[in-house]
């Protein structure tokens, strides 16, 4: 497993799904409502991007530009250390801000932790268990566009890939999307307006199962639970991707 | 209005096949890799086959334009080939000496195949992909191959690309990949890698799936061929989608050219499971060294099959029969689409046409088309390049243009 692209899914995968949690969860919301501030992560040899909080919703963007607290980390297996829980980073810029980090933004990510790895009986509760498979679906959409750009083999399959963009939905449900330009991918969480290829579940159970390695996409296909087309080699190389996505988020 | 097909039968079929095969069907002729887009569409199992028409296990008759993906040439249960195999098989089929009759398939062939020296018999068409790297590598102790963008050689792992599941790095590092009909990028590649190239692999045309096939540049095959002596770089010709198709003496003879190997297997027998590696003497000895072998490759039935249908293919001048019936079945799916709005492209030579709804880059109105057409009893897919048959009838191919239309008709009625 490649360290870099690891920083890169956790990065703008794991801690760029802190956007779409905010938007779900109330309880999210309420942690940062009121609250005005921009966390810039830069890692050496590796993504730099910027968390930018400001009234109960946040998003990452590329780049450090503007941001109040920088947190460095010396290498990409630090941040990922930090995303692990064994490094504890410490700011060069926006001590004042310490207090948020440790309170606020700390709960924040347990939270998000809560939702991204939940414990089984919790996802007995309809309502998280779907809140949970949408963030899921998030967060597998961003880190298919992180190794499709980052991981050497993840290009490769990339390098296949035509201009345009793959829906990925659940059915009646959430739908999301990967555009394509010139061989390098960015991760749409809405519906793609124009797509050139499908990719949907027949709902929310499957897609979590399939996520989980519980059953076998290519027999679900065959079954109608899982519906493709368009330009299938697309399909095909996303398909790809995702098997290396599992790799990286096991 | 007609009446949808019932594959109610199929589809419980499947099920029961999901919990005891490997994702129910896998490969090429499952409902993933056949993409069956809807599945709804699609049958998924045979009951029965006779000369060009496949029933399905509901009952539901196809004019089936994919000949188990090619080896169906003379049409189903084709009775020269079925005596001489059931002959064949009351003497002896499987046993510890070959028969006798593989040194008569492989005098037929060598006397049939214009670059044949000598004839290597196995089973599937990448057991001769394989066998012509390996003997390639063999002859010129080098490591490198070289591919055409859109290539399909089979499923070893030498044919498969870096990001397939269960193929390592490794297995490809010894891939070089050039675009189709791009001589100059080609001359760069053996430039590059000067004394490293073994062989140079290639369909005698592009005709890889998802993308109209497109046929050699003029002069292209004798340009690869002056190159590939020059830099004493093996030619090998896979022939086994294309090969007796186009022309009995090969695919390098329809096109001017000599191959150094030639790779034959689909319609080589009719459907009796056989392939064959045919190439020139002086590669003779390092393919006689290889370690290549398998329990069934010399079986005799299939070797007697081989031959009837052989002797069938030259009988009835099989090229030229697979050209007027291309060319009638083109002509008429071109006008069925244009008297409907859509404007259908078939490329790739008429024998194994490709075809592609054009107004439509997301290939969608493509896929629904071939799934109207499907359930109007016109085997058709999406994907790949389809298949004729002698035994195709001109009232089979004025059945298939006038369910192509109404399937026209009915794509556009939902658009």
């Amino acid at each position: 497993m490649d360290q870099k692209t690891l920083a890169y899914i956790n990065l703008f995968a794991v801690l760029g799904s802190l956007e779409f949690l905010c938007k779900q969860e109330p309880a999210a919301r309420q942690l940062i409502e009121g609250e005005k501030l921009s966390i810039g992560f830069s890692v050496k040899n590796g993504p730099r991007g910027t968390l930018w909080i400001e009234d109960g919703s946040c998003c990452m963007r590329p780049g450090l530009k503007g941001c109040q607290v920088l947190l460095p980390f010396s290498s990409c297996e630090k941040f990922n250390g930090m995303i692990e829980g064994s490094v504890k980073p410490v700011p060069v810029k926006g001590f004042h801000k310490i207090s948020f980090l440790l309170k606020k933004f700390s709960r924040l990510t347990d939270l998000l932790t809560l939702y991204l790895r939940p414990e089984p009986e919790k996802l007995q509760d309809e309502a998280f268990f779907c809140s949970s498979t949408r963030l899921m679906l998030h967060l597998i959409v961003s880190a298919i566009a992180q190794v499709g750009n980052a991981d050497a083999i993840g290009r490769c399959s990339a390098g296949y890939m035509q201009d345009g963009s793959v829906l990925f939905s659940v059915k009646e449900d959430i739908s999301c999307g990967i555009r394509v330009a010139g061989h390098q991918l960015s991760a749409c969480h809405e519906k793609p307006e124009d797509y050139r290829a499908y990719m949907e579940f027949s709902d929310l159970h499957l897609a979590r199962r399939l996520f989980d390695g519980q059953v076998n996409a290519v027999a679900c296909v065959g079954q109608g639970k899982i519906r493709i087309g368009g330009q299938i080699s697309q399909v095909d190389n996303l398909n790809r991707i995702l098997d290396r996505v599992a790799l990286y988020l096991a | 209005m007609r009446k949808a097909n019932d594959y109610s039968r199929s589809r419980a079929l499947f099920e029961r096949a999901c919990s005891l095969i490997p994702a129910g069907i896998y490969g090429h002729q499952g409902p993933v890799e056949g993409c069956y887009v809807p599945v709804e569409a699609f049958p998924f199992y045979a009951s029965r086959a006779q000369g060009s028409y496949l029933w399905d296990l509901d009952g539901n008759r196809f004019i089936d334009y994919m000949c188990a993906y090619g080896p169906n040439i003379l049409g189903y249960n084709d009775p020269d080939v079925d005596a001489a195999a059931a002959a064949q098989r009351a003497i002896c089929d499987c046993t510890t000496l070959p028969h006798s009759i593989m040194v008569d398939l492989a005098d037929l062939l060598v006397s049939t195949v214009s670059s044949a020296d000598w004839a290597f018999f196995a089973k599937n068409g990448g057991d001769t992909t394989t066998g012509a790297v390996m003997t390639a590598r063999a002859y010129t102790h080098r490591k490198k191959i070289v591919f055409f963008k859109g290539y399909y050689h089979g499923v070893a792992p030498w044919t498969q690309k870096i990001d397939y599941p269960g193929i390592t790095p490794e297995d490809v590092s010894n891939n070089l990949y050039v675009e189709w009909n791009d001589f100059d990028q080609l001359e760069q590649v053996f430039l590059a890698n000067k004394g490293q190239i073994a062989a140079l692999i290639s369909q005698p045309y592009l005709h890889g799936n998802f993308m109209d096939n497109v046929l050699p540049a003029p002069g292209f095959w004798q340009k690869v061929r002056k190159l590939c002596t020059e830099h004493d770089v093996v030619l090998i010709l896979d022939d086994v989608r294309a090969g007796f198709r186009l022309d009995l003496a090969g695919s390098d003879h329809f096109y001017g050219f000599e191959a150094d190997l030639i790779c034959f297997c689909k319609a080589l027998a009719n459907g009796y499971n056989m392939s064959a590696l045919c190439g020139k003497d002086f590669l003779k000895g390092a393919i006689s060294s290889l370690s290549y072998t398998g329990s069934y490759w010399m079986s005799a039935v299939p070797f007697a099959a081989a031959i009837a249908a052989i002797e069938k293919m030259k009988r009835i001048d099989l090229p030229a029969l697979l050209l007027e019936k291309g060319e009638k079945l083109r002509s008429g799916l071109i006008s069925a689409g244009k008297k409907h709005g859509f404007d259908l492209r078939v490329t790739g030579e008429p024998a194994l046409f490709y075809l592609r709804v054009a107004d439509d880059p997301s290939l969608m109105l493509h896929q629904a088309w071939v799934a109207e057409c499907v359930q109007r009893g016109i085997f058709f897919t999406g994907h790949h390049n389809h298949f004729l048959n002698a035994a195709l009838s001109d009232a089979d191919l004025a059945e298939t243009i006038a369910a192509a239309e109404d399937a026209f008709a009915a794509v556009k009625k939902k658009a």
